[in-house]
């Protein structure tokens, strides 16, 4: 049967590479997201296709294809990429700005995320999580989600930034609603007041500059001397809000989720306590098989690419759960092997773009957890789990998770 | 034998760090690579070898012989 589709797909799509695909459906039944685009490797579709959903955009299956969009900047662009596509959209610094132009940002913020800058927050990072686990740990159980997973980073964020512990609850509050409302008024609505907490912060620490994030980027200098533009300032701002908050709280969700649910795994892990650098490895590959993240790109000029006709400001997706799992990379990379030796995930993205807080991520997850094996060695899914508790998106994830000991 | 790095690739993952901190370290400015004695001897081979391989960007080389 053909669908029929409204409006119907651009021309140049010929309808041999058009899939019926929705990245933002999981399929009844599926308690896990990533198999949303798991599925459609099974259902044998062309490996760069078309979906006329959310407005219509490209899927990239291989690894190959997924590394070479990241890099090719010249076609595929960051610039304005939403899906469904939203316009004008914040041109978010420096994710939303190609090189390189790009750098001025990123160069501003390399050094507060430097491995060696990173390694210098353990202790406040490590104090945050033995405080928050031992608020619930006799408690026999929680739910992930609401009790750790949103709070640990969403705090993280507030002490980059300068900002007092206190006001936890109220960015708990805006990031629930950017990260889960599909409600176009509400979703407008909380935009404003992120925007209006970025530009009192900003202001704020124009004022009176501490040694946080926040003060680095608003005291910065470009080459003639001046501050950079006041709306960039507060673009960057809200980047590192979207960036590191939700990546983070699912990421650790998957985490938990399947250490609550591998005895062997825990013991694993917690065999590696006193060796941080296995502990470190055996990290590396959950990244690989949690990749939370599809990144979007939109198509700079009309061009032929792979033998494929690609028309100007067509979106494309970049799945990385997908090249995280191609076969023809990884041995065996449905298994998760936490001593795999040769381990090139995308999880963080390659080229210009890649990750910057990939450092602190890792970081924040392994604090985390290393905490909490040592005040809950043992923890289970609980059986009460939520309905409906998954979703896909450009970060998938888990709304609930509740687990017991 | 020796390992060089090309700066413009590198991306600053600190994979070559994480698997080999005996040779490769991040600079503090921009987070890339800095191989501070890039010769290494046969005891290193294999962790340095795991390094190169390990680095997403493909921005590390093992040089035969002394010299670049
Ligand atoms: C597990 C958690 C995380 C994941 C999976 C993740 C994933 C990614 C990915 C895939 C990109 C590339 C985007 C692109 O190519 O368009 C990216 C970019 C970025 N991430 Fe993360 N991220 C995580 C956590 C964080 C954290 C904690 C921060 C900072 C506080 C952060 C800051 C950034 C920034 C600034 C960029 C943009 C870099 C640029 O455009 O040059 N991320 N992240
Ligand atoms: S792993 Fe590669 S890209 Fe990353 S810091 Fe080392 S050399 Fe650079």
């Amino acid at each position: 049967m053909t669908l029929q589709w409204s409006p119907s797909p651009p021309d140049h799509v010929p309808a041999e590479l058009i899939v019926d695909f929705d990245f933002f459906q999981a399929p009844e039944g599926l308690n896990d997201p990533v198999q949303i685009w798991h599925d459609l490797v099974r259902r044998g579709v062309p490996p760069i296709f078309y979906t006329p959903r959310n407005g219509g955009h490209w899927v990239f299956l291989k690894y190959s294809d997924i590394v070479e969009g990241y890099r090719n900047h010249e076609i595929f662009s960051t610039y304005q990429t939403p899906i469904p596509p939203i316009e004008p959209f914040p041109v978010m610094q420096p994710q939303g700005v190609d090189p390189p132009e790009h750098n001025v940002f990123r160069k501003l913020l390399a050094p507060m995320f430097t491995p060696l800058a990173v390694r210098r927050m353990t202790e406040g990072l490590q104090h945050r999580a033995q405080t928050m686990i031992s608020s619930f740990a006799d408690k026999g159980g929680c739910d992930f989600i609401a009790d750790y997973a949103s709070r640990f980073p969403t705090g993280t964020f507030l002490d980059l930034f300068g900002l007092p512990e206190e006001r936890l609850p109220e960015f708990l509050a805006l990031s629930e609603v950017f990260f889960r409302s599909t409600d176009p008024d509400a979703r407008a609505q909380n935009l404003n007041d992120i925007y209006a907490v970025l530009e009192e912060l900003f202001r704020e620490k124009d004022r009176n500059p501490g040694s946080d994030i926040a003060s680095a980027i608003v005291t910065a200098r470009d080459e003639n001397g001046q501050q950079h533009p006041w709306q960039d300032i507060l673009n960057c701002g809200f980047l590192l809000f979207v960036a590191g908050l939700d990546t983070v709280t699912n990421t650790m969700a998957y985490v938990w989720r399947y250490l609550a649910s591998t005895p062997q795994a825990r013991a694993e892990f917690r065999d590696r306590l006193d060796d941080p650098t296995a502990f470190q490895l055996a990290i590396e590959e959950l990244m690989r098989i949690n990749a939370v993240s599809n990144i979007y790109r939109r198509v700079t000029h009309d061009c032929e690419y792979k033998g494929i006709q690609f028309r100007r400001n067509d979106r494309v997706i970049l799945s990385n759960t997908l090249a995280n799992r191609d076969p023809s990379v990884f041995e065996d990379p449905q298994t998760i092997n936490l001593d795999r030796q040769v381990n090139n995930h995308v999880t963080f993205g390659v080229g210009p773009h890649r990750c910057m807080g990939s450092h602190l991520a890792k970081r924040e997850i392994m604090i985390s957890l290393q905490e909490w094996l040592r005040q809950i060695p043992d923890f289970e899914l609980a059986e009460d789990q939520e309905q409906g508790s998954i979703f896909g998106g450009s970060v998938m994830g888990f709304t609930s998770l509740k687990l017991r000991w | 034998m020796r390992v060089v790095a090309n700066l413009q690739v590198c991306q600053g993952h600190a994979r070559c760090e994480d698997l080999c901190p005996e040779i490769f370290s991040t600079d503090a400015v921009e987070g890339k690579v800095v191989i501070e004695h890039p010769e290494f001897g046969p005891e290193l081979e294999e962790k340095v070898r795991l390094a190169v391989r390990n680095c997403p960007e493909g921005a590390l080389r093992i040089a035969k012989g002394g010299a670049a």
